[in-house]
Formats: C-alpha cells, structure tokens, sequence
C-alpha cells in the first residue's frame, strides 16, 4: 500500500516535470500551412516516378525507331558489336556463357540442310558458284567493310585459310557492303585477303533465310549442306572446333 | 470504362481507408504536439510532423491499420532522434566555440538554465522506450493508447510506466539533486 502510494507520487513528480515541456497554451500548429507543405512533398515524391515513366517511353521509342528500318539496324548493331568488341571481358563473358553452354555448335548429319547454291562474280570478274566447292569444306562468311567484329575476323579467316588448304577446306567471304566493289576492292587490296571476295547481290540474304546478323558464318560440309552456323563475332576455338569436326566427319564418310 | 470507375473508386475507398487529407486534418495537430513536446522549435515540429504523415502516406501497411496510434509512434521516435541530432550538434558547435572563445548568446545561457532543457536531457540520457513512454504519457495518452501506439502488451504499460518514471525519477536526481 504504502509502495503504491510512493509509485504514484513518483507519477504525480514526473507527470510535473513532463509537463514542463508541454509547448506554450497560446501555441497552435499551423494546420492549413502544413497541410499545403504535405500535399506538395506528396507531389515531389510522385514527380520523379513519372520522369522515370518519360526516361522508358523516351528509350523505348528511341529502340524502336532503331529497330525500324534495316539501315538503323544496321548502325544500331554497329555500336552494339563495337562496344563488345572494345571490351574484352564483355566478350569473354559472352562467349563463356554461349560456348560453354554449347561447345560442338556442329548440326547432327541428318539435321542438316542443303546450302542454297549461288554465283557470283569475284574481284577479278570471275564467276564463283558455291557448287563448285563441292567435296571440300567451306567457310562462308558474311561480312561488310563498316562492319568492326567482321574485320575483327577477317586475319582468323585468312588464318584457317592457310592452315587446313590441304585438308580441302576453303574460306569464301561474301561481303554486304551497299557500295558493292567501290567499298570491298581497296580494303581487299589493304588487306590482302588470301580467300575469294564476292559481293552480294540482293537476292542473297534472301536465299539464306534473311540474315540475322552480321558477321554471319556457315560451315558447308562436303556434300554440301549447312554443317555449323555462326552468328556475330565468335572465339577462334569455337571456329575451329567445327571446322576440325566437319573436316574430319567428312573425311570418314569418304574412306567409307 | 466502367472497369476503369471501379478501380478509381476501389483506390480512393481502398478498403474504408479514409483518404489522405482527411486523416491529416484530423490527427495533425496532435502530431505536432507530441514533436514540439520534446523538440524546442515549434516550426522545426511542424516540419517533422510533416514528414511524419509523409513517412505514413508512403507505407501501404501503415495506412491499411489505425492511423493514430501508428502516428504517435513515428511522432515520438521522430522527436527523440531530432532531439538527440540536436544534442550532436550542439556538442559539436560548443567544441568550435571552444576554439573560438567566443563567449555563449546571453539567449542560449537563458535557454539552457531552462528547466525544459534538463528534461530533455534526461530525454536523450533514458532508454529509448521509456522516453517514448513518458512523452506519449505526459501528451495524455491512456494506458490501451500507448499500447497501441507502442506494441506493448496492454497488461504490462502500467509496470513499464511507473519502471520509466522511477528511472526518471532517479536519473534526475543523480543529476540535478533533489527538486
């Protein structure tokens, strides 16, 4: 009892004290100003979402026009292979994922299609038809002079080249440069590419099924059927894996 | 359309949760007291009970319960930290102003002999909760408020009330003697 009684005195002297602090009886907060401040911070805190909103529908319709017309594309891809191609890294852990996932990129015999023949002209005038590179290996590579991974590629290409000549393999590079020759014949001559160049003409992508992407790179097999496909830019080793894989399939079916 | 109305109609009733405005009004100059209770500057409180229905306006969770005691809690705490930043600071300037030697403003010296600020003091000294518990407490709140307000078990505000006032109590006495 007598406790109880010393609780509530203590209560009763901090109640006191407590109310010491209480703010002066004349002070009112000031309700419509602070609910004026309360709707604008509201304001400001919505605002910054739509100019998120605005940033996505800017970007997204900056994409979509890029994906409009095939020369935006094209541009569009340019930067896109560039910046990969600047960064190794990038790219390593790019080809890390894909070749990883996949390390035999080469189609089961029976899976495989026949390459769509054509004949061009190369840059000397001479016709060059796919058909007569039947029973050997071939490398057809899809390329373009303004095309940074596709020159990227080109010394691996003259590579391989001169490596597996003897084992009846052969590079063709079928450049899709608008200008045609005007473009292609002094980067061949800078380069000295050791592999027929033609230039594509507007039928070609057709007969491929529309090419998705530049560079582009078939393996063709001996009998000529559509043996690896390779989309942009590739590590050497992935190359030459099929190449060795075609090569070496084909040669067993011969001896057969 | 008529899926379009619905949907407005669900958000703005959004489950009998009254609108924002409406709750601002009514608990608003509550809210402020409470701040300016434990802060000295009345602007600086309306300013932070401002922030304190800002805070409640942006957490879906809060505003699904009971407004009140949710706001008395985030009153509270929001006070207590100003009034500890304040002290910061304070510490901070004296040691500046001991470098200085410029003598204190005859209104801090009149400020600081205040009796407010020895209960402030004791403010920032106590635990958290029980500071929490004996500012709610001297803004009139009964025992099922603060409960409410606090997450404490009903049955046991009363032990914690009178355990907060003792430390007070003691804390104060320790400090400043006996009245």
């Amino acid at each position: 009892m007598e406790r109880n009684e010393e609780g509530q005195n203590v209560g009763r002297w901090v109640d006191e004290r407590m109310a010491i602090l209480a703010p002066a009886d004349e002070w009112e907060p000031n309700v419509p100003r602070g609910l004026a401040h309360f709707r604008a911070k509201r304001e400001e805190v919505r605002r910054p979402r739509q100019r998120w909103a605005w940033v996505a529908a800017a970007s997204l319709v900056i994409c979509i026009s890029l994906m409009a017309t095939p020369v935006t594309r094209a541009f569009a891809q340019r930067c896109l292979s560039a910046c990969v191609n600047e960064t190794g890294w990038v790219r390593q852990i790019l080809n890390v994922g894909t070749s990883g996932a996949r390390s035999n990129t080469v189609y089961a015999p029976e899976a495989r299609r026949m390459a769509p023949d054509f004949t061009l002209a190369d840059a000397s005038g001479t016709p060059v038809s796919l058909a007569d590179y039947r029973g050997k290996v071939v490398l057809l590579n899809f390329w373009a002079t303004w095309c940074f991974p596709c020159r990227a590629e080109i010394p691996l290409l003259m590579e391989f080249e001169q490596a597996y000549r003897d084992r009846g393999f052969v590079v063709l590079g079928v450049s899709m440069d608008d200008d045609g020759w005007k473009a292609v014949k002094p980067y061949l001559h800078s380069r000295k590419m050791n592999y027929p160049v033609m230039v594509a003409d507007r039928r070609m992508p057709e007969l491929f099924g529309g090419l998705k992407a530049i560079p582009e790179t078939l393996i063709i097999d001996r009998r000529g059927r559509i043996a690896a496909t390779h989309l942009g830019l590739c590590q050497k080793s992935e190359y030459e894996n099929d190449i060795k894989a075609v090569l070496n399939e084909s040669a067993k079916g011969t001896t057969k | 359309m008529d899926a379009l109305s619905g949907a407005l109609a669900e958000t703005n009733a959004g489950e009998g949760r009254p609108d924002l405005d409406s709750v601002f009004l009514a608990q608003y100059p509550r809210v402020a007291r409470v701040i300016a209770r434990v802060i000295r500057d009345p602007g600086r409180a309306e300013e932070l009970a401002v922030e304190v229905f800002l805070k409640w306006a942006r957490d879906r969770k809060a505003r699904l319960g009971n407004a009140e005691p949710w706001l008395y809690r985030a009153a509270v705490r929001v006070a207590l930290n100003e009034l500890r930043r304040q002290a910061r600071q304070n510490r901070y300037e004296s040691l500046v102003a001991l470098f200085r030697k410029s003598p204190p403003t005859p209104e801090e010296l009149h400020v600081a002999r205040e009796e407010q600020e020895r209960v402030r003091l004791l403010l920032r000294v106590l635990g958290r909760r029980q500071a929490e518990l004996l500012v709610l407490r001297s803004q009139g709140l009964g025992y099922e408020e603060l409960a409410a307000a606090l997450h404490l078990n009903p049955a046991s505000v009363g032990t914690l009330l009178a355990r907060a006032q003792k430390a007070f109590r003691k804390e104060y006495i320790a400090r400043y003697g006996t009245e």
